[in-house]
């Protein structure tokens, strides 16, 4: 039977007023352990998406005190994404992968006779892939950077998807012998599975990316300056950086 | 565009042969001692614009100094070569720059060198990481556009170079002898502050190539043309996730270092 959007997504819908500060969504997503926050109007009407990785605007741009001044007045609705990208309940997976991949976002909001009822994300679709694990959807483990998820380049890639769920984290370090660090492995590279199915002769290293934020990925590998071939120090995410926003007493909370 | 005589001004035809002819004997050492030196500033454009280049003395465009570019592994060579050539070096502005721009002098003559090393870091830093075996002996025309576009506060003397490159080649996704326009938009898409004074600055070459009376009616044509493509192919060009997120921000946060006077 084909599965459908409905069976997959996380049902109900949080959100932010659009005139929110960065601070306060930052806390937003903190509190609620999640990644994005759909921006809408008073009368619940979906007017964009902001997630931890618009966040990052907020400590990248502020290089002294004029900028960080501007920054802290910005609101939710200055750097939302918009037009919300939606889907209906009804569709299946499949099409809900390819839209994702197709849009380039991490999320879609699920609507049913045009209302929101839900939101599907990467994370729910590595799920399928890895095959009747269900999401854990109250941590945000991987935000811990001093912890991490490790694997050895020939890991098999549903075994990584099943991992990442079980372990409720949203990234896998891919490593050599030595442990020294060859790439990461996320759900958006695992998305292409979704829609054509799994070979299960992949291992990671054919499916792994470097660690860059400006390809949309949202983590970075840490690693000893005077020693880079050794086991990496952590891996730093974007919702590391939102925390700190989050944290009382930050520059964002002040 | 600011208002700033630097580098405009009436320059008699003795002066600019001795910045063109000491250029000549500089590359031709260079060359002769396997250093890669190329060309930057107001005299690549004049190298690199032969049928146009005119315009810089019509448009009272004036010579300053010699600019090159180079890589950082021929610091050691290029400083022995200038000094062989007669001048002495600025060693502050090397250390002050952390090695990466070198000043030498020939005072004797009213002549000074500018060497960048990997990088021209004014207002936008651009790399020529591999690039300056593309051209000879300036750096490549798509280089040289940045050069000047890159400017936020930009004055009529690059507005000039600009002019004339524009006239002199056609846009292209290659370099030879063409703009390689599909290197600028590329650099553009990843580097929303870049894109950004590059936009403004095509602009106001745009507009202000319309004033000269030295250009004729279809040279201001020609130039409308190209700054409408350089646009187009510019906007055309998928921006990074990086560049979209910095779009939203737009001019509220500052998109430029401050920088004095460049040549």
């Amino acid at each position: 039977m084909t599965k459908l959007v409905r069976d997959l997504m996380h049902p109900g819908v949080l959100t932010c007023r659009p005139n929110a500060l960065l601070g306060q969504v930052a806390v937003l997503l903190t509190q609620h352990k999640v990644h994005a926050l759909i921006v809408s109007d008073p009368e619940g009407r979906p007017l964009g998406i902001i997630s931890d990785y618009d966040l990052l605007a907020g400590e990248w741009l502020s290089i002294d005190d004029e900028s960080l001044s501007t920054m802290r007045h910005l609101t939710a609705h200055d750097l939302m994404s918009y037009p919300v990208d939606t889907i209906d309940a009804n569709m299946s997976i499949k099409e809900a992968a390819h839209t994702l991949i197709e849009k380039d976002v991490s999320r879609l909001l699920v609507t049913e006779n045009g209302k929101p009822v839900g939101v599907i994300s990467t994370t729910d679709f590595v799920a399928s892939i890895a095959r009747d694990e269900e999401p854990k959807r109250e941590t945000v483990a991987d935000v811990m950077s001093d912890a991490m998820l490790v694997c050895r380049g020939k890991t098999p890639i549903i075994s990584a998807a099943r991992t990442l769920i079980q372990a409720g984290w949203r990234s896998v370090l891919v490593v050599d012998a030595k442990g020294k660090h060859l790439g990461v492995v996320s759900g958006r590279d695992l998305m292409r599975f979704v829609e054509n199915g799994v070979d299960e002769s992949l291992t990671v290293r054919d499916v792994m990316h470097q660690a860059f934020i400006k390809n949309h990925h949202h983590r970075l590998i840490v690693i000893d300056e005077e020693d880079p071939d050794a086991f990496p120090l952590g891996v730093i995410s974007s919702f590391d950086i939102v925390a700190e926003m989050a944290r009382p007493g930050s520059i964002w909370q002040s | 565009m600011t208002n700033n005589s630097i580098g405009m001004g009436e320059q008699d035809r003795t002066e600019r042969d001795k910045f063109e002819g000491e250029l000549k004997r500089i590359i031709k050492a260079s060359d002769e001692s396997g250093i890669l030196l190329r060309v930057i500033g107001s005299l690549a454009f004049q190298m690199h614009c032969p049928t146009y280049g005119y315009l810089q003395e019509a448009m009272g465009r004036a010579y300053t100094d010699i600019d090159f570019a180079a890589y950082r592994k021929q610091t050691k060579e290029i400083k022995e070569l200038m000094a062989g050539l007669g001048y002495t070096e600025n060693r502050e502005v090397f250390i002050v720059s952390e090695g990466e721009r070198s000043i030498f002098d020939r005072s004797e003559v009213g002549l000074h060198v500018d060497v960048f090393y990997e990088k021209l870091d004014f207002c936008h830093a651009i790399y020529w990481a591999g690039r300056l075996e593309v051209d000879a002996p300036t750096i490549p025309l798509a280089e040289l556009l940045l050069e000047k576009m890159q400017i936020v506060q930009i004055n009529e003397k690059d507005i000039i170079d600009t002019i004339m490159l524009l006239m002199e080649h056609p846009l292209g996704d290659i370099d030879n002898e063409t703009i390689n326009i599909k290197r600028v938009a590329e650099l553009c898409s990843t580097d929303w502050g870049l894109w950004r004074t590059t936009t403004m600055n095509l602009d106001k070459v745009r507009k202000l190539a319309q004033g000269y009376e030295q250009l004729k009616p279809e040279q201001k044509a020609h130039i409308e043309s190209q700054v409408a493509s350089a646009m187009e192919r510019i906007d055309q060009e998928p921006k990074s996730l990086a560049w979209r997120l910095r779009s939203r921000v737009g001019d509220r946060v500052k998109w430029y270092k401050d920088v004095d006077e460049v040549d």
